[in-house]
């Protein structure tokens, strides 16, 4: 192949280095509004009353909202939220009342005069104790509330989806083992803190038409949610996302676009914006949820596992809308990459008075494998054979069958785990770099599944130009993952034309094609497959023109370097540029008409799992399986570790572009580090006491370590060029890997993220390995 | 933000005035890297801010045989990369580099890092250590204030009504000494606990940070450095002498660990010979 395959440069690299890239953010329009956002100042309250009078009278304010005058309620899987809060705020921050006004300074000193008069209830603020049958409960009226069919709330609790996953007979298993364990897991809350917070700008015209600009990952998804909430039809509503600072799933749902919309639809076509503060971000776009897992194991003396039972109690915060898929997806994988009979799962998505949960980078999968991969390497040392053994004896094989019973057909687990094993030379002992410090390596595993809709759909349009070169349009967007030259990269390998003659274009529901979302590590492989179809598309147009003017049948016709060219006779060739418009004959007459190649693509048979049971033989569109390896050193007297280095292998189908995969990879797993080290949303009665990069700590490029990154390529059947996603999985292993290898340098076992100098000291204390 | 007044005097007596003016409303800028964060939370509103960078003679780094001077306008960066101070207090330079990141050291000073006074001031340890002098230009005329006596609570020193510290002053004192952070996050971040430990000819100098309302001398503990104490006494006083709290960053507990952990290594790196001067 000329082009997948290849380092291509990104084409969105000169205007991302140089800063000439414009954001959401930097658009100035004409008599813009600005919106600030009286929030709660409690975790759990009834609103009596909100006085907007004062704030009214402040010069330079347009207009005061509060939830009242759009009282319906939205959401993607279940209809919980409300964009301002009706009734009463459910969590510290919620939006409670919004002013419009002539500048920020304005807005700000408006939100500061509304008078809301709140009766406290009472919160909850752990979701294992929000399950408790006398908790509080935070949406009384969930009986009520519009849910999609695969989820199932169980009002009258706090319980907003219950998955289970009852695969062969779990007690028969136990009895059947040799050892049974159970351990228990806590992943706190983390948040995505992306570069570029959130921010919109709305704008509704005097006919009543909205145009949204947003910095989102999925432009049609934010634009249906929008049309149901405030009851635009499609074709009067267009959203645009021009460019994204980075999302990791922050950006996928409807958050701040809702708060400004009423105030568009009330400003006389003015456009209204609000960009959030990293406050903000921290507190009210999402949260990754906060995980209490419990595993226990059945395992033979061989080292077979014969039986899981797994409790997942997900802390889905004030609203679980866009949570409650978390939950089944954190339900279906929760066997890991594992052959096991016996499998039994309940996951709880459970509404607590905490911020929103939302989707973030691994979907559930980061949170349950830092208990399913230490879980691990607990029972294997209990049964005295290694982490590897254990892996080896049960990870998936062709021929396995998943947690949900699903036939596995295509998997390089094994080459990922083997890659890794040389690349972290994990059974060479290497010394510590100095008497208080102690060394250790280890391993984990990690497999993730597109979580979307089994027909989540993408399509591509590719125009050709006079001259030759080509427009792309998706409305997959480049978040930073490098999409946009992935999906030129395989419309130039179908045309045969260099990656310069495309120009792609993105993120505007009015020009660009539907796309579900940017979200599930599905982009390459779904919207790439559109784009495929759409250059394919196009190819077969050329040839059918090009079979008249050579005279040369079109299955002997190949593209070759911007030209239709005979298979046979090599000189019989015609440029795509002077097809491009149509076929024009000698006379001077022409037929065909501009080329415009069309691609659409929903993955190929993916059927609802069993209601009770949760099996099915094909819940998702593919498994990507992967490895890491860490070496590490911990400080004994002051309980830091250091990362001195991690492996990574997954087999990725096909990498399309090395260098840009290289990058991610790389991205995903000092993001993992970030998690395992450093990140918690410290919560304490409902309030983030960290809500800053002051106390917020993400890792720096000093904290990196070295990195070794490769690939198994064993093909996915329905991707294009047999490219499956990875953006996710990436970051998944890394966080119980670290776990393994503290554990192997100083002998302790940390249930709780992250791995802190203190935690470390205290647990090496009490096992009295402290000199 | 509220609105306020900004001045930017080119004198010492123009700023000082501006002070007393405005009183508790009138705030210097010098960096900003403290006061405009606190303004865009709304914890400082002032009602005038008086930048001094517009004050000519603020802005050096002087030195003669004895001493060297950094002017209240010098940033961390210069100090870090000053020649004489890499030479003559490493420790000094070192725990300059070590706040926050290389663009918030090219606006951030020193002596504003001592006037914010806050307990975790990384370059107040080894001003401590050194005995360093705050030059005051006041209302009422020039004064000295020993470092010692600047600190007096959190967030609050000894200056008076329109005073401004002009630099601060300190004496080339032979010796070796090490300075060390112990933070969550290896850049760009805040103290968990920091120390300066200096072996001066005169004797042992001890000072941290992050455990206690201000920066402190531990006098008891260098006495006992002094006699030549055993170490695990020596690390005993030490935790004896410092009144850390709980916070997002460490408990309590862990900071007293540290304290005696950052104790010993300093002790080791100095009998190894580290850090010279």
């Amino acid at each position: 192949m000329k082009f997948v395959g290849k380092s291509i440069k990104r084409v969105d690299g000169v205007k991302k280095v140089t800063g000439s890239l414009k954001y959401v953010d930097d658009m100035k329009m004409p008599r813009m509004l600005y919106v600030a956002v009286k929030r709660s100042p409690h975790p759990h309250a009834k609103i009596l009353s909100i006085d907007p009078s004062e704030a009214l009278r402040l010069k330079g304010v347009k207009d005061v909202i509060t939830g009242e005058f759009y009282t319906k309620r939205g959401g993607l899987y279940l209809e919980d939220k409300n964009f301002l809060a009706v009734g009463k705020a459910r969590y510290r921050g919620e939006a409670v009342a919004a002013v419009a006004a002539e500048s920020e300074d304005i807005a700000q000193a408006a939100v500061e005069l509304i008078k809301v008069e709140y009766e406290v209830l009472p919160a909850v603020t752990n979701a294992v104790e929000a399950m408790a049958p006398n908790a509080p409960l935070v949406h009384p009226d969930l009986g009520d509330y519009k849910v999609a069919p695969v989820f199932f709330p169980e009002p009258g609790t706090n319980i907003s989806n219950h998955y289970k996953l009852r695969k062969g007979d779990v007690e028969k298993g136990f009895a059947e083992a040799d050892f049974v364990f159970e351990n228990k897991f806590y992943v706190p809350h983390v948040q995505h803190v992306p570069i570029e917070t959130h921010t919109a700008v709305a704008q509704m015209d005097a006919d009543g038409y909205l145009t949204v600009w947003a910095s989102c990952q999925s432009p049609y998804a934010v634009r249906q949610a929008l049309s149901a909430a405030f009851d635009i039809p499609l074709n009067k509503l267009r959203v645009m996302s021009p460019a994204v600072g980075g999302g990791f799933g922050s950006k996928a749902g409807t958050t701040l676009e809702g708060i400004i919309i009423p105030l568009a639809m009330r400003s006389n076509g003015r456009p209204v914006k609000l960009t959030y503060s990293r406050e903000d971000e921290f507190e009210n776009a999402y949260v990754r949820q906060g995980l209490h897992a419990t595993i226990k194991t059945g395992v033979r003396k061989d080292g077979k596992i014969v039986a899981v039972q797994n409790e997942f109690i997900w802390d889905g915060g004030a609203y679980t809308e866009y949570g409650v898929n978390i939950v089944k997806a954190a339900g279906y994988a929760s066997a890991g990459p594992y052959d096991i009979d016996n499998v039994h799962t309940d996951s709880y998505c459970v509404y607590t008075n905490h911020p929103v949960g939302g989707p973030y980078r691994g979907f559930g999968m980061s949170e349950i494998h830092f208990g399913i991969e230490q879980n691990l390497d607990i029972v294997a040392e209990q049964i005295g054979i290694s982490p590897v053994e254990i892996r080896r004896i049960n990870g998936l094989k062709p021929g396995g069958r998943t947690g949900t019973g699903e036939l596995v057909e295509v998997c390089g687990l094994m080459e990922c785990l083997d890659n890794v094993i040389r690349d972290i030379e994990l059974d060479k002992e290497e010394p510590a770099s100095g008497p208080n410090k102690r060394r250790g390596k280890a391993i984990a595993c990690g497999w993730k599944a597109p979580s979307m809709p089994n027909n989540a759909a993408s399509s591509a349009v590719i125009k050709l130009n006079e001259d030759g070169t080509a427009h792309l349009l998706v409305s997959a967007q480049d978040i930073g993952q490098g999409s946009d030259t992935v999906m030129t990269q395989i419309a130039a390998e179908v045309l045969s034309i260099s990656p310069e003659k495309i120009t792609v274009r993105t993120g505007d529901t009015d020009h660009t094609p539907y796309e579900w979302q940017t979200v599930a590590s599905r982009i390459t492989y779904s919207a790439g497959r559109a784009v495929y179809e759409a250059a394919q598309d196009a190819k077969a147009q050329l040839f059918e023109l090009a079979q008249i003017k050579l005279g040369v049948y079109k299955r002997d016709l190949e593209m070759r370097d911007g030209f239709i060219v005979s298979q046979i006779y090599p000189d019989r060739k015609v440029a795509i540029s002077e097809l491009a418009l149509g076929l024009t004959f000698e006379d001077g007459s022409g037929v065909h008409g501009p080329i415009i190649g069309r691609g659409s693509f929903i993955p190929p048979n993916i059927r609802n799992a069993d209601k009770k049971t949760g099996l099915g033989d094909h819940p998702v569109a593919f498994w990507t399986y992967g490895a890491q390896g860490v070496d590490l050193e911990v400080d004994v007297e002051t309980g830091h570790i250091k990362v001195l280095k991690v492996a990574s292998c997954f087999d990725v189908g096909q990498v399309v572009n090395p260098q840009m995969l290289e990058g991610q990879l790389e991205g995903a797993i000092l993001q993992g580090m970030g998690t395992a080290l450093f990140e918690e949303l410290m919560l304490k009665d409902g309030k983030i006491l960290n809500k800053s990069f002051v106390d917020y700590k993400i890792p720096t490029s000093d904290d990196m370590p070295e990195l070794v990154v490769s690939f198994v390529e064993n093909p996915e059947e329905s991707g294009p060029y047999g490219a499956r996603g990875v953006a996710e999985p990436a970051m998944v292993p890394t966080a119980p890997a670290i776990a393994n290898a503290v554990y192997k340098a100083v002998g302790i076992r940390l249930s709780t993220m992250p791995l802190t100098p203190e935690k470390v000291l205290a647990a090496m204390k009490a096992k009295g390995q402290t000199k | 933000m509220r609105p306020f007044e900004y001045f930017r005097p080119s004198s010492l007596k123009e700023a000082s005035e501006l002070l007393v003016r405005y009183g508790d409303g009138g705030h210097l800028l010098n960096g900003g890297t403290d006061l405009i964060v606190r303004m865009r939370d709304g914890l400082t509103l002032p009602s005038a801010v008086i930048d001094l960078k517009g004050i000519e003679q603020l802005s050096r780094i002087r030195e003669d045989e004895e001493s060297v001077y950094i002017g209240a306008t010098v940033n961390l960066n210069q100090v870090g990369r000053h020649e004489t101070i890499g030479k003559s207090f490493p420790y000094l330079a070192e725990a300059a580099l070590s706040v926050g990141s290389k663009q918030v050291r090219n606006r951030a000073t020193c002596i504003g890092n001592l006037c914010n006074a806050s307990p975790l001031a990384d370059t107040a340890t080894p001003l401590m250590a050194l005995d360093a002098v705050l030059e005051v230009f006041g209302p009422e005329g020039e004064r000295e204030i020993p470092i010692r006596d600047f600190f007096v609570f959190v967030r609050k020193t000894s200056l008076k009504p329109g005073e401004i510290v002009k630099g601060v002053r300190v004496t080339k004192t032979a010796g070796q000494g090490v300075f060390t952070k112990l933070a969550r996050r290896k850049e760009v971040d805040l103290s968990m606990v920091c120390m300066t430990l200096l072996k001066a000819e005169d004797g042992w100098r001890l000072s941290y940070g992050a455990v206690a309302p201000t920066p402190v001398r531990l006098p008891k503990t260098e006495a006992l450095l002094n006699q030549g104490a055993a170490l695990e006494e020596v690390l005993s006083c030490a935790v004896s002498e410092v009144k850390p709290i709980d916070d997002v960053r460490a408990s309590r507990e862990y900071r007293l660990e540290m304290v005696k952990v950052m104790l010993k290594r300093g002790l080791e790196q100095i009998e190894k010979g580290g850090a010279v001067s």
